[in-house]
């Protein structure tokens, strides 16, 4: 059979195939992905969306723990430092319904009874970023303010609910109507019915102790309502935690999909290069050597 | 029996065979590195025999005439896979432009998209900030202009493809009218004249390269070819070429390809033309037609959520973007508020709620365009673009290695071989060394038999 008397031509296609496959390999090696374009490998590269949209919401979820916390955290200690105000005023109390006071006495305790009502007034009107923490949603005006029949809450009882984990949002506010004037347990009422029970010189010993008893309730209701704070903040930090090992996941999963074997892709490189220069080589050995060569020298 | 001037002209055939088969591989041998060049060898025959007393003498030789070897199956079969790669290098071409338009990483629709419903997330943790408001307005223009970007630049890639459609089919007419041409020639020659096989080279020549750019039916009838379409649109028959034009079409607002007034943009399927127009009208469009239902189903859920909101001065949400819809929703994509407290974030009225943009975040999970979420169907355009460049590239790849095998297996028959040629001059050398010795003799006997009469 007669053969293409074209070698070259074959050496160039064989060259060319090598080019291209050593272009590949240095390209994956360089960019360290194995999916430079959709093209690559396109179910990978529709995948890489997906995965890419759920790291940059997993990162925004972190940001948003991150803001949210301290919040929290300046809303829980304000908290805690409105249980100790309490404590005191209960104790006040139970020291103003001993008999052995004197009304003098009494009088100084329904002051500082009155000053501990201040304390909690500022703290239940706690702002954070120019908002009131504790006026629900309606968190532009102070939630407690001083009217005709005492302190009045003119916030809402509405919740803020935030997205911290792709499908689970977390309530991120308590208002103060469950904080600081929940119904039968309003700590501005007790404070003032303690303060003023101490005052009065015909309050007896019972009047003092069901006065105390009534910023106790209002003690124990803050107390349990506060709670909400410190395990939102300790959700919060597992949500971190397993937001930060989603992350480390996804970079696998993308890094599996269309990241580079590099092993591979270096001995591809390698593969590819011995090709070339084994066509290279070849070319150069077969030469342009015809019977016109052997005819020539005859005549020498 | 013969006479010796019958032997002297004998060997004088014989010296005109040999130098015309010498003539011929010295033409082999000039032409060894012309592309499209097919071998060429003298037809030699023996010539009539004299029958003499019963006896019949030998003539000597005839030149027939010079031939070019060449196999017209397997140019048929390389016209056919010339098409093929034609197209899928067009389309590979055209569908590699569209795919830089929809990135997998971390540019493009799918980020702007991914960042948009983040801005609502961190919104959600202060509702009434107006620099998170902001924020949440840039990412909303962000991601329309993503989408108007990519719309404009695929109608870019579409028109710029339009272009090239008209070219080519100017190209086309420019080698189908230098066919007939040859047609006119090649009618006028005998196939054995001189020079006959370097027409029927150029004319195979510019076959195979109509075959690059259109689908091509190829009908020979020895000397004239007659070239249609796949579907039977003529473009040369004989001396004759018949144009293909070109004409803005108005419904869809590129140009179509006629031919003899038939309109027949839809039948072409091979060459760089099929893959223009397989790319302009058919994958390109689709495509287009997915970003306007994402963009659209989008505009539409976030505009749907919105309204159920109230803005930082508590009145109802209106309209977060334009309302677009079918073709040219994509490009025409827009923000319709400026102003940052007009973002209805508040599911109560109340300045401090975020109720209302869980309701705008939910429409990241909903099915916006085909039964698909927003990222979702965004994918699914990067896995078209992706699929229509890698599919392309196979076929490409494909018939690159058909095309290569098929030109060695036609160089095997038509490739000129310096062995070949060197042992063909030196029997050509011979024959006609001893044509010119038979001479010689002939012309010593004739002169023995001259002076036979003279020493009388």
């Amino acid at each position: 059979m007669r053969i293409s008397p074209y070698i070259t031509q074959t050496e160039l296609n064989a060259m060319s195939a090598a080019d291209q496959a050593e272009q590949t390999a240095l390209l994956q090696l360089t960019t360290g992905k194995r999916v430079n374009v959709a093209s690559d490998d396109p179910s990978a590269a529709a995948r890489e969306v997906a995965i890419s949209s759920q790291s940059g919401d997993c990162d925004q979820f972190l940001r948003s723990i991150a803001s949210i916390s301290s919040e929290l955290q300046t809303a829980d200690s304000a908290l805690n430092s409105g249980v100790t105000a309490l404590q005191r005023a209960i104790s006040l109390g139970v020291e103003g319904a001993n008999g052995t006071m004197s009304q003098q006495d009494r009088a100084a305790l329904a002051s500082e009874v009155q000053s501990i009502s201040q304390q909690m007034l500022s703290i239940a009107n706690l702002s954070y970023n120019g908002k009131y923490v504790f006026a629900g949603t309606a968190d532009s005006q102070p939630p407690y303010v001083a009217a005709a029949g005492g302190i009045v809450y003119q916030g809402n009882d509405s919740v803020n609910q935030v997205q911290i984990e792709a499908g689970q949002a977390i309530a991120v506010n308590q208002p103060g109507s469950q904080l600081f004037s929940a119904a039968g347990a309003n700590v501005f009422q007790a404070l003032s019915d303690l303060a003023t029970t101490l005052q009065s010189s015909s309050s007896t010993t019972d009047d003092i102790a069901n006065a105390t008893n009534e910023v106790r309730a209002a003690y124990n209701q803050l107390n349990s309502a506060r709670t909400f704070y410190g395990s939102t903040l300790d959700q919060l930090n597992a949500s971190q935690d397993f937001l930060n090992s989603e992350k480390l996941q996804l970079t696998q999963q993308t890094s599996d999909l269309v990241g580079v074997d590099a092993n591979q892709a270096a001995t591809n490189l390698a593969n590819a290069e011995t090709a070339r220069n084994a066509t290279l080589q070849a070319a150069a050995s077969v030469g342009n050597l015809s019977l016109f060569d052997y005819l020539g020298s005859r005549g020498r | 029996m013969s006479s010796l001037l019958g032997t002297m002209s004998i060997a004088m055939g014989a010296l005109e065979a040999q130098q015309a088969g010498l003539e011929t591989t010295t033409n082999n041998i000039a032409n060894l590195n012309t592309p499209g060049y097919t071998r060429e060898r003298p037809v030699l025959q023996e010539a009539d025999p004299i029958i003499n007393g019963g006896i019949a003498y030998g003539e000597g030789v005839k030149l027939q005439g010079i031939e070019s070897l060449r196999d017209s199956i397997l140019e048929l079969q390389i016209s056919n896979e010339t098409q093929q790669q034609g197209q899928s290098q067009a389309y590979v071409n055209a569908m590699s432009q569209a795919q830089t338009l929809f990135p997998d990483d971390t540019s493009g629709i799918g980020q702007q998209i991914s960042n948009f419903f983040q801005s609502l997330n961190s919104l959600s943790t202060d509702p009434s900030n107006l620099a998170l408001r902001q924020s949440v307005l840039s990412a909303a223009n962000s991601m329309a202009s993503a989408f108007n970007g990519a719309a404009n630049q695929l109608s870019a890639v579409r028109s710029s493809l339009d272009q090239n459609v008209e070219q080519t089919a100017g190209e086309v007419n420019q080698i189908t009218q230098e066919i007939a041409n040859l047609n006119t020639k090649l009618a006028k020659l005998n196939s054995t004249a001189q020079g006959y096989g370097s027409f029927l080279d150029q004319r195979d020549n510019l076959v195979q390269k109509l075959s690059g750019l259109i689908d091509v039916s190829v009908i020979n009838d020895g000397t004239s070819i007659t070239l249609t379409t796949k579907q039977g649109a003529t473009l040369v028959a004989d001396g004759q070429s018949f144009a293909l034009s070109t004409a803005l079409d108005p419904a869809s607002g590129v140009q179509h390809v006629y031919s003899q007034g038939a309109d027949i943009t839809g039948k072409i399927s091979g060459g760089e033309l099929g893959g223009l127009l397989q790319a302009r009208d058919q994958t390109l469009p689709a495509m287009q037609t997915q970003l306007d239902s994402l963009a659209s189903g989008l505009v539409q859920a976030l505009n749907a959520a919105h309204a159920q909101g109230f803005d930082l001065n508590g009145n109802a949400g209106g309209n977060l973007f334009s309302p677009v819809s079918g073709a040219g929703a994509a490009a025409s994509m827009a923000v319709a508020i400026s102003d940052p407290t007009l973002l209805a974030a508040s599911s109560d009225g109340t300045t401090g709620s975020n109720g209302n943009l869980a309701n705008l975040s939910a429409v990241a999970n909903q099915a916006v365009s085909n039964g698909m979420t927003p990222t979702e169907a965004y994918g699914n355009l990067v896995f078209q673009a992706g699929s229509a460049v890698s599919d392309g590239t196979t076929e490409l790849n494909a018939s690159n290695t058909m095309l290569q095998q098929l030109q060695q297996q036609q160089a095997s028959v038509s490739g000129v071989s310096l062995d070949e040629e060197a042992s063909n001059l030196l029997l050509y050398q011979r024959a006609y060394q001893a044509a010119a010795q038979a001479i010689t003799t002939v012309d010593q006997m004739l002169q023995t038999a001259i002076q036979m009469g003279a020493g009388k």
